[in-house]
């Protein structure tokens, strides 16, 4: 079985000749629930959207061991669901509706197939009452679930959240826990909360100024006070 | 923030909210042709076009006042355009009604009749968009043939205008916060095209995630939705009754009041 995610020696320059991510190499295996911790700035963000194929480096990136190349991109996009940090970027239709089946309709499905989905996506999140709303009438809480059933109607293997709990409540927060903790897919989950990190995840990988700092068990990171204050991070509460 | 979009009333249910959209955008396409082009002395029979789209905001229950602040907000521009006709054309005309006279001049006339066209096609396009939602009306748009560059740019346009209109406000109320003296006008302006760039800078940023999140999604290019549309009977009634209303009034009642 191949790894959900596969990457070896993957180093990103920004145009301005920054350094984004330096010789970074992880792979991640199925139904793993991964967060990506670090500081602003230590290139969470960008390793996320390097794993969608968004950017490009020198190394190698393997998604559901497929490589990310140009003839692979509309598998990869299949299997693999970025969620990006603003909910207001990802939905960007007139209802969320359509918002929701924009997806699977790209993929090619049959319209009642796209319905289905779309039905499936919205009661995981709980919005199945919301189907008609247009994405500004929604609130903090209910857009930032919208924008994952965007992702959980195309039913991808593998899911990358960036900064899911960005102005959230904790309400919202607890929510939002709750449902990504019951997905069956691999999440891989970029944060700078510690608490909502170690409520989610079995792995943490610690990046700092592109490069990885540490990987390994989740609370075992997260509560290594020396590491985690080093790195302008805290340590979880829980 | 909570803003004051323009289908705020399109999400209510009734008859004519349940219409298709093709159907009524293109009979208010056509009901607005046919007052643009009723002479410009026609004053009397603006009056009797006015009852059809002011009948279907009453039967949908959209708010007159909500109506007439929506006319009230762009009527400046026209009201600007009728209010010069009077001091250029000064041909005396005479006006009757039934046994009244009375003296005036064709530039008022025409004063008239261009605020009276205005309300009465503003109204008709009021009860479009207030009776239909904006992402039916773009299925609508699409399914009679709008090209599908100018769909997207259309809801992108909805659905980002009010993202903008927040981001805005955010800018404004810093500077409000921090803004403790007079600055004098220079600094103003140079303040105001600061705050104007940044609005620039983040409004292509959110351009490039959002080609992310479709890209993320396989955006090929090609627009798809499904559509919900479906011409029924009561489609055709209305559209029926309506050309029954617009063509009635242009052959048989505009004679008589011309």
């Amino acid at each position: 079985m191949s790894k959900a995610i596969e990457i070896e020696n993957f180093t990103y320059v920004y145009p301005d000749g920054t350094a984004a991510l330096s010789d970074i190499t992880l792979s991640v295996e199925p139904g793993q629930k991964l967060v990506l911790i670090g500081p602003n700035g230590a290139g969470k963000s960008t390793l996320l959207l390097a794993m969608a194929g968004f950017i490009k480096g020198t190394g190698k990136v393997l998604v559901d061991g497929l490589e990310i190349n140009r003839k692979n991109l509309k598998k990869i996009r299949t299997c693999l669901g970025s969620c990006l940090e603003n909910p207001d970027d990802q939905l960007f239709m007139p209802t969320l509706f359509d918002d929701v089946a924009f997806g699977p309709l790209n993929m090619g499905l049959a319209p009642e197939q796209v319905k289905k989905r779309v039905a499936d996506a919205l009661q995981t999140v709980g919005l199945a009452e919301m189907a008609d709303k247009a994405p500004h009438h929604l609130s903090a809480g209910q857009k930032r679930a919208a924008a994952i059933a965007t992702i959980l109607a195309m039913r991808p293997k593998i899911i990358t959240l960036d900064e899911p709990d960005g102005s959230l409540d904790p309400r919202n927060r607890k929510n939002l826990v709750k449902l990504l903790r019951f997905l069956p897919q691999t999440l891989i989950i970029a944060t700078c909360n510690m608490n909502f990190a170690a409520a989610l995840a079995d792995r943490a990988v610690l990046l700092d100024e592109g490069r990885i700092v540490a990987d390994g068990d989740a609370k075992k990171i997260m509560s290594d006070f020396e590491l985690m204050t080093k790195h302008g991070l805290e340590v979880s509460i829980k | 923030m909570h803003h004051a979009y323009i289908d705020k009333f399109a999400y209510q249910d009734s008859a004519i909210h349940r219409l298709d959209s093709r159907v009524k955008f293109i009979v208010v396409l056509i009901f607005t042709a046919v007052v643009i082009s009723l002479p410009r002395t026609s004053v009397s029979i603006l009056a009797c076009y006015a009852i059809g789209p002011f009948t279907i905001l009453v039967w949908a229950k959209i708010p007159l006042r909500f109506v007439f602040k929506q006319i009230l907000l762009v009527s400046p521009f026209v009201l600007v355009l009728a209010l010069s006709c009077p001091l250029y054309d000064k041909t005396p005309y005479t006006i009757a009604f039934g046994p009244f006279l009375w003296q005036s001049s064709v530039g008022w006339m025409r004063c008239f009749t261009i605020l009276g066209k205005f309300i009465v096609t503003m109204l008709a396009l009021i009860a479009l968009v207030s009776t239909t939602r904006f992402s039916d009306l773009l299925t609508g748009l699409q399914r009679l043939g709008l090209p599908g560059i100018l769909v997207i740019q259309l809801g992108f346009l909805y659905r980002y205008i009010f993202v903008l209109i927040d981001r805005a406000h955010h800018i404004l109320r810093a500077r409000a916060g921090r803004k403790l003296r007079n600055l004098g006008f220079k600094t103003e302006l140079k303040t105001a095209a600061s705050m104007l760039g940044s609005l620039l800078v983040r409004s292509i940023d959110t351009a490039e995630h959002i080609n992310i999140a479709m890209q993320a999604r396989g955006f090929d290019g090609k627009w798809r939705t499904l559509s919900k549309l479906q011409i029924r009977r009561c489609d055709l009634l209305f559209v029926l009754i309506a050309a029954s209303f617009i063509l009635g009034l242009y052959i048989f009642v505009r004679p008589i009041l011309q």
